[in-house]
């Protein structure tokens, strides 16, 4: 299907888009920004604001970008001295009855308020003598915050609800500058998705009550990344300061979760910044665990696996690691020579899905690489291997927490090498510790559900001398097999693992971009 | 007639003939006055033929706009297989304007009349009639007509025998200025707050319920049916030399007047005949300062504007405003203009549906600047920020109500500074009495 | 909604039973959606109770298939639709320009005396009369117009207000 393209000049630049397409979005093509607040590409567009107002030639009056869609020829000119005035206008009025509390709102910083008044805004005021209006903060819900003195009544938040939660608890009430955003009393805010309307906010008036005063904006540092949650891999962005995780915010990707994620991915970032990490490779010697450095460490897990011979080797895994940790895993799994049984295990929770969007939901799979596990020689099948674990030579174990898994350790005839990140009362069976990073400290790549590929990106510094996995893996493996050179990033990692899994080849986090990529052949859910 | 005044030479009375005649509000008394007639007439027509004979009439509609009636009728879709409706905006509730009220108190099935023919003509089976929540008088005697009108066959499954099924819901307002407005009312009658909606999509393509929609003001529906039997060319003939104003034009005349009321005039008539004329002129030792023409959200005339004016569309425009709805707000000498200005600010302000920002907000603004300088508290620079202000409340909004709010400050502004800097100068108090 | 809500006001009892629910039924057909049987939903609460409060806002919104989300936003845009109790007759008296022009002001300061209600949106102490300014009433050439409950009154005079209150108990 061919699309019919429309031809028109926007500032001075032409652009070609599809017919239907929208000015304020043919803008963007022509590298315009045109200024907005109840506009947004997720949500219906009720041209409320009035903030997109454009000059549009041959048009009578200012025309809303956001609703006014493109036509042939169409000379647009978004930073004409009647649009300028225009906005300047929207401006003044907006913060006629706003509070100027920036020092203290958490949206300072961030505030398209702030950004466009700054940009097109009056230098001064014109509303010196009169008394604002005034309302009290409201709970809106569990973590969602109400400031009506900085609302601008641009409604997304009401829109969010009614339109894409379908869950409508909020409104408009009463009329003119009296109105504000109104909660039905007897239901808080608290859809599994509601925390999507403290980003939808453009100003500080829906904020989130964990964030709450907790950083600057300015002082954050915001790292790309993919939610760990569940195997839907919503994009998110990782905020931290001073190598703290203080929020995760929502990424865009049209085709995975559009601007949104679930309050359970949201909030779920507290364990990042454990404390009691392992921070050096751990040896047991006489009956002891004792700290020692990599190589020593790299020397004994190789000797271990070499050791294991033909006997069984199960292999028990986190279905939150990379695809290149659980692949390099495997391959050194392997290179001992016997049979690998490997499981990964999968969380299962409550499916919660988001109505207007179509095919985003908080998944029940709460794990963001199953699929990824899967294609790379991992199954489900977690019973049937923890019934090994007791006799196979070597049991491996990546970044599991689970109580009834340190029973089963406790029992193993083999050797027990744990890949973790927290610092555990470990069974005597275990003999070696060995530190591993989070997502949140390094690099690799997950494939979710739909086999879309996707990579995260470090946020934070690993504690001590936590390493990624699958470099854990490929030092070992080198060290079993002379002459072999450890894959020296997660690209060559990637490369090791896509060697014997083709669908994978090319797939390196370095070439997939900010949205990912479907693996081939690779999308098996129902 | 100039109803409750005795009928004055000057008027042309057509709609309201009946004014005044309780014998006119059922439906026999109705149908003894000729009643129904142009209904029969019309059902024995193609709608497209009863959309040509109004088109032909020249008959622009009486809510506000003046947009040609028959024109409005033709861009319905023909035979698309879906529900229309027509919607009878009876929601009356622009400050000076009454004509709607008087049609519906003593002539309640020329209403009907003019429903069932338009619906007949668009195409609908479905007519709503939204009266503002404030008339109950209205409400009730309609209430009783409709009823009436379904017991004697006018209304229902054949409608006069016509086969032709024709529906009447009355649908009751609760308080909203804004729902005047026509998508605003569509949303009302949807049950949704009376916020107006973008255009496009028009009412014609997508209405109430997202149906092809007609909307017509109760005074243009309540003329047609003469249209019908008396002809296009009779009503076209209605004209005191404008022939894009064709037409009698019921003109609500309030204020400082002998004899306030509704005055049914042929379109050009001279505004000073009838406001001298027909309405008696000031009190007694008063002269006119000003006119708001066409109900509150129009801009004012002063005295030499209203001298040469001609009451139709085209006259008052040239003299500086716009017939509007007709609603006449005459002001004497003894006005505090400033004050008055203020009152309809407020009004605005108190309507505002709160969507667009400039008018939510602006509107606010305004008042809280007017009433600064009546408290004699102005500043110098206070007249140019209103016409500031007023600037960005115009042209930029959803609906015309920020607009509305901006043209009495900026007319009254530019006609009636004096008035202005003498608060600012002289400090003038006013006692922001009983309000 | 259950009946169990205590309010101030008491407890609420459904206003949406036999005649009354009747009313609204015989109105579903008069429109394709119920959403648009609110506001006559609204008016008959209001005739009942009233005024409408959060109780039956959840009433209606249960009856109709609403969210109490959607009727608030609605309730609150309508200035005819009481939000707190009011006195036993409701006085809205019109102020807009074209009153203002002919004497309204004398109207409401008459109005607040003769209620005994003192201030615009008070109720009198015996509970009798609430006064409510109101924007344009269109009835402009039959200034001042008021509403007490349903009835419409013309061209009130401070003089009159005395004698149009006795007919209210």
């Amino acid at each position: 299907m061919t699309t019919e393209l429309v031809t028109l000049t926007i500032d001075g630049a032409t652009v070609s888009v599809p017919k239907g397409t929208t000015l304020i979005e043919a803008a963007k093509q022509a590298g315009v920004l045109i200024p907005h607040y109840c506009y947004h590409p997720s949500l219906p567009s009720p041209a409320v604001c009035r903030m997109c107002l454009v000059e549009v030639e041959k048009a009578p009056k200012l025309l809303p970008a956001c609703v006014t869609t493109v036509a042939d020829g169409q000379v647009v000119q978004v930073h004409s001295p009647a649009a300028e005035k225009a906005r300047e206008g929207v401006l003044e009025f907006l913060l006629i009855n706003h509070p100027l509390d920036c020092p203290i709102c958490d949206q300072a910083g961030e505030c398209e308020l702030q950004d466009y008044v700054f940009q097109e805004g009056r230098s001064g005021t014109r509303y010196a003598d009169y008394p604002k209006r005034f309302n009290p903060v409201e709970e809106f819900g569990p973590d969602v915050l109400y400031v009506p003195n900085r609302c601008i009544l641009c409604t997304r938040c009401v829109r969010f609800m009614d339109a894409v939660a379908e869950t409508p608890v909020l409104n408009v009430s009463e009329r003119g500058d009296r109105a504000y955003i109104g909660i039905d009393p007897a239901h808080a805010l608290d859809h599994p998705w509601a925390g999507n309307v403290v980003d939808l906010c453009p100003v500080g008036s829906l904020i989130s009550k964990d964030f709450l005063h907790k950083a600057r904006a300015w002082d954050l540092d915001k790292s790309p990344s993919v939610c760990p949650g569940c195997s839907q891999g919503c994009n998110i962005m990782i905020d931290t300061r001073d190598d703290v995780v203080v929020r995760l915010r929502p990424r865009p990707n049209l085709d995975v979760n559009r601007h949104f994620i679930c309050d359970h991915g949201r909030l779920d970032y507290r364990w990042m910044n454990r404390g009691d990490r392992v921070e050096a490779p751990l040896i047991r010697e006489g009956g002891r665990l004792r700290a020692t450095d990599w190589d020593d460490a790299l020397d004994r897990l190789s000797a271990a696996v070499g050791d294991a011979g033909q006997g069984d080797v199960v292999l028990l895994a986190s279905a939150r690691a990379s695809t290149e940790s659980l692949g390099l895993l495997h391959r050194l799994a392997e290179a001992a020579g016997g049979t690998v049984r490997a499981a990964v295990h999968i969380p299962q929770g409550e499916e919660h899905s988001l109505p207007g969007i179509p095919h985003l939901a908080l998944r029940a799979e709460r794990v963001p690489n199953a699929l990824g596990a899967r294609l790379v020689g991992y199954t489900d099948a977690w019973n049937a291997a923890l019934d090994r674990v007791a006799s196979a030579a070597l049991v491996m174990v990546l970044d599991l927490n689970l109580p009834e898994l340190l029973d089963r350790l406790a029992a193993a005839t083999g050797v027990v090498c744990v890949l973790d990140t927290i610092d555990r009362e470990w069974p005597v069976a275990v003999s070696h510790v060995l530190p591993v990073s989070t997502m949140a400290e390094e690099q690799g790549t997950w494939i979710n559900r739909d086999g879309r590929a996707q990579a995260y990106h470090p946020a934070r510094h690993a504690p001590g001398m936590a390493r990624p996995a699958w470099w854990v893996a490929a030092e070992a493996w080198s060290r079993l097999e002379p002459g072999r050179q450890a894959e020296a990033g997660v690209d060559d990692a990637m490369a090791s693992v896509a060697s014997v899994i083709p669908a994978l080849d090319g797939l390196t986090p370095s070439r997939l971009g900010l949205t990912g990529r479907i693996v081939a052949g690779a999308g098996v859910h129902g | 007639m100039g109803f409750p005044h005795p009928i004055h030479p000057g008027e042309n009375p057509v709609l309201s003939t009946h004014f005044g005649d309780p014998g006119a509000h059922s439906h026999a008394g109705w149908v003894e006055r000729g009643g129904y007639t142009a209904l029969r007439q019309a059902l024995a027509m193609a709608p497209s033929e009863v959309v040509e004979v109004v088109k032909a009439s020249g008959l622009r509609g009486r809510g506000g706009a003046g947009f040609p009636t028959g024109l409005k009728w033709s861009f319905m879709p023909k035979e698309d297989g879906r529900p229309h409706f027509l919607v009878c905006n009876a929601d009356e509730s622009e400050p000076g304007t009454f004509k709607d009220r008087e049609i519906m108190r003593w002539t309640p099935h020329a209403l009907i009349e003019g429903c069932a023919i338009a619906s007949h003509a668009i195409g609908a089976e479905r007519c709503y009639i939204y009266i503002r929540g404030e008339f109950t008088e209205p409400w009730r005697i309609m209430t009783e007509a409709v009823e009436e009108a379904y017991a004697a066959g006018v209304l229902g499954a054949s409608a006069l025998g016509s086969g032709r099924r024709i529906d009447i819901v009355l649908h009751r307002g609760a308080g909203a200025y804004i729902c005047g407005e026509e998508t605003a009312l569509m949303n009302s009658i949807e049950g949704k707050r009376g916020n107006p909606r973008i255009k496009p999509p028009f009412p014609a393509q997508a209405g109430l319920f997202g149906l092809p929609t007609t909307i017509n003001n109760v005074e243009t529906l309540a003329a047609v049916p003469h249209i019908l039997t008396r002809g296009a060319d009779w009503y076209r003939g209605l004209s005191l030399g404008n022939s894009k104003s064709t037409g009698t034009k019921l003109i609500s005349v309030c204020g400082h007047v002998m004899r306030q009321g509704n005055y049914e005039i042929t379109l050009g008539t001279p505004m000073r005949d009838l406001i001298f004329d027909m309405c008696g002129g000031m009190r007694p030792g008063r002269t006119l300062k000003a006119v708001i023409p066409g109900g509150s959200s129009v801009p004012i005339l002063n005295a030499t504007e209203v001298e040469g004016c001609v009451t139709d569309y085209e006259g008052v425009v040239a003299a500086g405003s716009m017939l509007g709805s007709g609603g006449m707000i005459v002001m004497d000498d003894s006005t505090d203009i400033v004050y008055e200005i203020y009152r309809l600010t407020r009004f605005y302000a108190h309507e505002s549906c709160a969507q667009c920002t400039q008018c939510r907000e602006g509107t606010g603004w305004t008042v809280r600047i007017l009433e600064r300088i009546l408290r004699g508290e102005g500043k110098a620079s206070d007249l140019d920020l209103l016409l500031d202000l007023a600037e960005n409340m115009t042209g930029k909004t959803i609906c015309v109500l920020s607009d509305s709010c901006a043209a009495p400050v900026v007319s009254g502004i530019q006609k009636f500074r004096a008035d202005f800097e003498a608060y600012l100068t002289a400090g003038r108090p006013h006692a922001l009495a009983g309000v | 909604m259950s009946a169990a809500h205590a309010t101030e006001a008491g407890t609420h009892p459904p206003v949406f039973t036999g005649d009354t629910l009747a009313r609204l039924e015989a109105l579903y057909d008069s429109y394709p959606t119920r959403q648009a049987c609110l506001l006559p939903a609204l008016w008959m609460i209001q005739e009942a109770r009233g005024w409408i409060s959060p109780e039956a806002i959840a009433e209606v919104a249960t009856v109709l298939g609403l969210t109490p989300a959607h009727v608030r936003g609605v309730v609150t845009f309508y200035t005819m639709y009481h939000q707190h109790p009011m006195g036993r007759h409701v006085i809205q008296v019109c102020t807009t320009s074209p009153c203002h022009l002919n004497g309204s002001a004398d109207v409401v300061g008459a109005l607040l005396k003769e209620t005994g209600c003192g201030e615009l949106g008070a109720t009198s102490p015996d509970g009798r009369f609430t006064v409510v300014e109101v924007e344009c009433l269109g009835a402009c050439g039959f200034a001042t117009p008021m509403l007490i409950d349903d009835d419409f009154i013309e061209s009130v005079t401070p003089e009159r207000v005395a004698g149009l209150l006795q007919r209210y108990e």
